[in-house]
């Protein structure tokens, strides 16, 4: 049996679809507790199937994109355990980084040179390793930290009623921070000021943007209110179509 | 009164099952790597995961310290104890989150904000665990549309065409508070182009900027009304 063949193999499947289905059983009771919570406190069952409708198909085109990430590492990897880092915990940019990192300590390069099974154990502990903070800090932290921001908005006068504001502000920072990184990479990616640089994600920031636009013309001023449901899918997609015909 | 003590006893109990959860997931993914070095017969090397830890495992650790302190307060309690298991904050769960709680114009820091977030994280999560399935089963088939040349500058920016989509939403908001951040890091990246690899940390100083501004907009407009 190759290396390949055995990172392949049922068990391997076995192991990571296992996991897989737990992490998948969490996310159902915690759906069926937000939902049953949701009808005890009064809230309106068409509002809370809205926010459902709309995450499912805000999140259709997202996870392609991740199928695209297992794909890729799936060559060095096998299957499973990309699928098990990519479907759970993991984050796109950060697996792949991780993965060539943990190779490159043990001298592998990922995809140019053959797998090795202890090189592999290895590189799937570091990349659990390395990701797993974010649950600590929650497990530790989580309570502490939710009991004082719910505190805060009561107790600071002046704070009443900012945390809203400040959560879209704070939305508004990220996306400029990400906008303004394809501005830099298209001017200043090839050298300072060349404007030369790759200009696609520029153009499917604005291409989206527009979609975007046109989508709440409808929902806003023809009444076509359901659209929201389906408008970020609907322009992310317009967007990727408009990279695939730069090309 | 009853309504706020439910309230509490919910979240008492997500806490508990959050814990519980995280738990769980911190023993089967640190463990799988082991319970598969043992079935393939080749057990991690521990010397090279504590190398490679020092050299780009301290950066991820200082990420998720920032993450944490950022996104537990837009998710709320339930919605982060998922969104740290199930991952891809940035590219998904938080403008997911986001999107939910705009939709149905719920409040940051409310019972239902707690709610839809929660549902929105389980939602997506469970989108992206179904899809991966299928893409995973379907791998042979599926493999030549996926990786053809043609599909993917497609693929390679679906993260701009999302931050497009979420920046109409919320630029029109309030355009003069984008335009600052906006432009504060246009004119950073373009000087050091090299902060381009650090994207994900340049949102603190970008949202530090914007909660400012939004701070100073919220005190003036109260010292007006």
């Amino acid at each position: 049996m190759t290396v390949t063949e055995q990172l392949n193999s049922g068990s391997m499947y076995l192991i990571c679809g296992g996991i897989i289905f737990v992490i998948a059983v969490i996310c159902v009771i915690f759906m069926i507790r937000a939902w049953k919570a949701g009808i005890a406190l009064g809230m309106d069952k068409t509002r809370m199937r809205r926010a459902v409708t709309s995450s499912a198909t805000f999140s259709v085109l997202p996870s392609v994109g991740i199928l695209l990430g297992v794909l890729a590492l799936s060559g060095s990897l096998g299957t499973p355990w990309p699928w098990l880092r990519l479907s759970v915990i993991g984050a796109l940019h950060y697996e792949t980084q991780v993965a060539d990192a943990a190779a490159e300590q043990l001298g592998v390069r990922l995809g140019a040179d053959a797998m090795t099974l202890p090189a592999f154990s290895t590189i799937a502990l570091l990349m659990s390793v390395c990701i797993m903070w974010g649950m600590i800090l929650s497990f530790f932290f989580n309570k502490r930290y939710s009991a004082r921001l719910r505190r805060t908005p009561k107790e600071g006068k002046a704070d009443r009623g900012f945390g809203d504001r400040a959560m879209t502000a704070m939305f508004i920072g990220m996306v400029s921070a990400y906008v303004g990184s394809y501005i830099g990479a298209f001017v200043s990616g090839n050298g300072r000021f060349t404007f030369s640089g790759d200009f696609t994600p520029l153009i499917v920031v604005a291409v989206a943007a527009l979609a975007m636009a046109v989508f709440t013309y409808f929902s806003e001023r023809k009444g076509k209110a359901w659209l929201d449901n389906f408008s970020i899918a609907g322009s992310m997609l317009i967007g990727m179509l408009s990279a695939v015909l730069i090309g | 009164m009853e309504r706020d003590t439910y309230y509490q006893q919910y979240l008492r109990r997500t806490h508990l099952l959050g814990r519980a959860v995280s738990a769980l997931c911190l023993i089967l993914l640190v463990g799988a790597p082991f319970l598969i070095g043992l079935l393939l017969g080749a057990m991690p090397d521990l010397g090279a995961v504590a190398r490679g830890f020092v050299s780009v495992g301290l950066v991820w650790t200082v990420s998720s310290v920032v993450e944490f302190l950022v996104y537990t307060p837009m998710l709320g309690s339930g919605g982060s104890y998922l969104a740290f298991i199930t991952g891809n904050l940035i590219n998904m769960k938080i403008p997911c989150a986001m999107n939910a709680k705009e939709l149905v114009g719920a409040k940051s820091g409310t019972a239902e904000n707690e709610v839809i977030s929660t549902l929105s994280i389980a939602t997506s999560s469970l989108v992206t665990i179904l899809v991966l399935a299928l893409g995973v089963m379907l791998l042979i088939p599926l493999q030549p549309v996926l990786q053809s040349p043609a599909l993917q500058p497609a693929f390679a920016n679906v993260v701009p065409a999302l931050f497009g989509a979420m920046a109409y939403k919320y630029f029109r908001k309030d355009p003069k508070l984008a335009a600052i951040p906006l432009c504060v890091m246009a004119v950073l990246f373009i000087l050091a182009p090299s902060l381009t690899a650090s994207t994900s940390f340049m949102i603190i100083p970008s949202g530090a900027i914007a909660i400012l501004l939004s701070y100073l907009a919220f005190r003036k407009g109260q010292k007006e009304g």
